[in-house]
């Protein structure tokens, strides 16, 4: 066991520097530095204040240099200072995180919650309408673009019946009081969260209307109602417990891959969060800044797969140790 | 003095570039005190204009720092800290009266000194600090209300510089400690002003909201009691805004010209083109001048008479974008139409070719990539589809190669790899900041809106360095009318229709922003009727 758990950190920080050191050489791959996308911004600038800004940031090193000089920083916890926000990426990345995680959460959670009840309801009635009218559904929430659903769902409920706030986090003007406040910021919560969640509620209610049909027809589901239980019990005690397996693993699985569906949304809506952050850090060609959201995300997909592991084991008590 | 310069501005009435567009704003009786002015950003680095040019630091750093003077209507340059001043006889001391009184946000007193400091802080930092000031030589602060800065050589532009966008005051006692003026974390956080409004909120992804400074030097201004900047980045997220009403004023909106239909549809809300003349925003087509073909002046010729930009003036950006006539924009007090034109002529073009050397083999004459820029695609994407089908019809093959981000085109034209290329540049009032950079030979240097293209011709060097020091007005706009003309007979540019640049605002804005500066310049005046 202690064997184990120790592998797997050692595998995990393996894992970690590879994503690092990968990272790094992808984004220098790509054309442009800091220095000149932040001059563009600036409007302009004399070469030598270009050559000045190099030195500062320390780019007029060797690759080699520099790649280590930033793997030693990470080591002592220390992700390296923002080119263009002139701040700390982990205080940068501190600040925006709540905003994320919260969308995240939100519409992953509501999306697993929702798609599963979904789904095991029109397994049950495969031909009903109902039945239907979700796959159409998850058909089309899972092949429409993000930010096309995103300005679709701005037009419907802010624009045409207005009740949403289009963009941001929280309203300019905020009554006092923390009740006012939660209260604000879960207002502007629902139109990006439902745009993120309606792609995973479409996936989720797929994936568990075709693992719920699966487990139905299986001869433990045949023999529990031969045996005379009532109907929910073998729906939801025998069957549910088996077809969510595969929920669950794609919920682990699927948590980096919201982070990059939230970079779109958190556009769109202009959330205050990673995703917005990370987008600009691109264009900015803002390496630290993109590097050390890259690890966090990483870090985050690695505690994700722990979780993931740990729930596991309560939902299937044959997985023990794998 | 002053009286003199007005004047001189005053004859200089910039081509009339009256685009009206949308419904007349409503015409208010009386300006009203109070309020809460909603606007948008798209996200800043910074909020001290000192360090960083463009609209997304200036358009609040101007509401935060006074500047000596502004310029209204016709570039008229009015007093604001400085209460007046005098230029010598020979143009080489200008001498400036402040206005008594006048405090910091923290409430220092402004002096001398701050002035001093500001206009050494700039020209070392700004990126056009040295085009503006590098003959700026010693500057004495006799006492706290006057400075008095000697000059190497006359500046004729000095005064349209000193308006708070390009020439900020700062206090002395906040950024004075050392400390890298481009890296100051007071630039962003903590931010001590003197102009009209205060930084209450500062939070960059979230939204800046600013508020009446009560202790302004000009008594009974500003008349809003707040502006709001919340981060919009998406541009038809800012459109749903806008015509919901969740924003007052929206300059820079990047608005395409085909959505001017929908706006003005829209109940009470309007949009005009006014308030953009100081930045002079103009697109061109950019040729590498190094290599053949475009080093051949016949084959620049050819394509000039087969871009027909006045169709897409009118067809394409729906007659709403004005077609460029040479590096200065109509709206530039030195504008001068009496350019060289070559108007369309397809047969034309194609006999220019076959005698330049280039004739059609195996159905192709040449080919070459012309890269698209990533900013400002509403103007640039379109232009390059036209160009590209145009030439098509010449047998010149061209490729477009659209740039994912901004890095990745500055990149390639910055090192001066690349074959041709979409561009734009803002003029800026005077034509030594954002006009010379681009043909001056001792500026073709590796950096973005350089001379790039790599022009070099000693008779433009010469007219751009007696105009750098005409004092004269006219004489100055003679010398301008010449390199206008110079530059389209050598044709280092193709220049394309000017940018559609249009401000979308709400009936309530009462005073809207329309001097050449616009947004640019200092809201004081600016008031709410709703």
């Amino acid at each position: 066991m202690i064997k184990g758990t120790l592998g797997k950190t050692a595998n995990t920080v393996i894992l970690l520097i590879a994503v690092l050191v990968l990272n790094f050489a992808m984004i220098h791959v790509a054309p442009g530095d800091p220095v000149e996308a932040l001059v563009g911004e600036m409007g302009g600038a004399t070469t030598e204040q270009i050559a000045e800004l190099r030195a500062q940031f320390g780019l007029d090193q060797p690759l080699y240099v520099q790649i280590g000089k930033y793997l030693w920083n990470v080591a002592q916890g220390d992700l390296g200072y923002s080119y263009y926000y002139d701040q700390p990426v982990t205080s940068l990345i501190l600040d925006r995180i709540g905003p994320t995680l919260l969308l995240v959460t939100t519409s992953l959670f509501s999306a697993i919650v929702i798609g599963t009840v979904l789904g095991v309801f029109s397994a049950q009635r495969r031909n009903s309408l109902l039945s239907h009218l979700v796959t159409v559904l998850s058909l089309a929430g899972f092949s429409a673009p993000v930010f096309w659903i995103g300005i679709m769902l701005i037009l419907l409920l802010s624009v045409a019946i207005p009740i949403l706030p289009i963009s941001g986090m929280t309203s300019s003007e905020v009554p006092e009081g923390t009740f006012w406040y939660i209260l604000d910021v879960a207002h502007h919560l629902v139109l990006p969260a439902l745009t993120l969640g309606l792609i995973y509620l479409a996936f989720y209610s797929r994936l568990s209307r075709a693992s719920m049909i699966e487990v139905l027809q299986t001869d433990y589901v045949r023999t529990a109602r031969a045996k005379g239980l009532p109907r929910r019990m073998v729906i939801y005690k025998h069957a549910l417990r088996n077809a969510v397996l595969p929920v669950v693993t794609f919920a682990g699985l699927q948590f980096g891959q919201v982070i990059s569906g939230a970079v779109l949304v958190e556009t769109v809506f202009a959330w205050p969060g990673l995703g917005t952050l990370a987008f600009d850090s691109i264009l900015r060609r803002d390496t630290t800044t993109l590097l050390g959201i890259l690890f966090f995300s990483a870090l985050m997909v690695v505690v994700m797969n722990i979780l993931t592991d740990i729930v596991y084991r309560r939902i299937d008590p044959r997985i023990k140790t794998a | 003095m002053f009286q003199r310069l007005s004047r001189t501005f005053l004859g200089a009435l910039p081509v009339a570039l009256a685009l009206s567009v949308g419904a007349a704003p409503v015409a208010h009786a009386e300006p009203k005190a109070g309020g809460t002015l909603t606007t948008f950003t798209s996200g800043y680095r910074t909020l001290n204009p000192a360090v960083q040019s463009g609209a997304s630091t200036g358009s609040p750093g101007s509401q935060i720092f006074a500047g000596l003077v502004t310029v209204g209507q016709d570039y008229k340059i009015q007093p604001y800290l400085a209460k007046d001043w005098e230029v010598s006889a020979d143009q080489l001391t200008v001498t400036f009266n402040l206005v008594s009184g006048a405090k910091f946000h923290d409430g220092a007193p402004i002096t001398g000194e701050d002035v001093k400091f500001s206009l050494e802080t700039v020209k070392a930092n700004h990126p056009f600090g040295a085009a503006m000031f590098g003959n700026v030589g010693e500057i004495d602060v006799p006492s706290p209300e006057t400075v008095v800065i000697h000059l190497n050589q006359p500046v004729p532009g000095l005064l349209l510089s000193m308006q708070p966008l390009l020439m900020p005051i700062l206090p002395k006692h906040v950024y004075g400690d050392g400390q890298d003026m481009k890296t100051h974390p007071r630039n962003m956080e903590n931010v001590v002003g003197s102009g009209p409004f205060k930084v209450e909120e500062n939070n960059p992804a979230e939204r800046l909201v600013l508020v009446k400074n009560e202790d302004f030097f000009i008594e009974g201004r500003p008349y809003l009691d707040k502006i709001v900047y919340p981060m919009v980045k998406d541009p038809l997220t800012r459109v749903l805004m806008l015509e919901k009403g969740e924003i007052d004023f929206a300059p820079f909106s990047g608005i395409r010209p085909t959505d001017v239909a929908r706006i003005e549809r829209a109940e009470g809300v309007n949009l005009t083109t006014d308030g953009y003349d100081a930045i002079g925003y103009v697109h061109y087509f950019e040729m590498n001048l190094r290599n053949e073909p475009f080093s051949n002046r016949d084959v620049r010729e050819a394509l000039a008479h087969a871009i027909d930009t006045g169709f897409l003036s009118k067809v394409i950006f729906g007659g709403k974008a004005v077609p460029g006539t040479g590096p200065l924009h109509t709206g530039n007090p030195f504008y001068s139409a009496d350019v060289p034109m070559y108007e369309p002529d397809m047969d034309k073009a194609a006999a220019m070719l076959d005698a330049a050397g280039y004739p059609v083999k195996d159905g192709v004459r040449f080919s070459f990539v012309l890269d698209v820029p990533s900013w400002a695609p509403q103007a640039h994407v379109p232009m390059a589809e036209y160009i590209q089908a145009q030439l098509e019809k010449l047998n010149i093959k061209v490729e477009l190669r659209k740039a994912p981000d901004f890095g990745t085109w500055v990149q390639r034209i910055s090192s001066w790899d690349y074959e041709a290329t979409m561009n734009g540049s803002f003029n800026y009032p005077d034509p030594t900041i954002g006009v010379h950079r681009h043909f001056d030979c001792d500026n073709i240097k590796n950096v973005i809106w350089a001379n790039t293209e790599g022009y070099c011709n000693p008779e433009v060097d010469k007219l751009l360095d007696a105009a750098a020091v005409e004092v004269d007005f006219d004489k100055r706009k003679a010398l301008y009318a010449e390199l206008q003309k110079t530059i389209q007979q050598d044709l280092v540019f193709i220049y394309m229709p000017q940018d559609f640049s249009a401000t979308v605002y709400s009936d309530a804005v009462g005073n809207m922003p329309d001097t050449p500066f616009g947004a640019l310049a200092p809201m004081y005046d600016t008031y709410l009727d709703k």
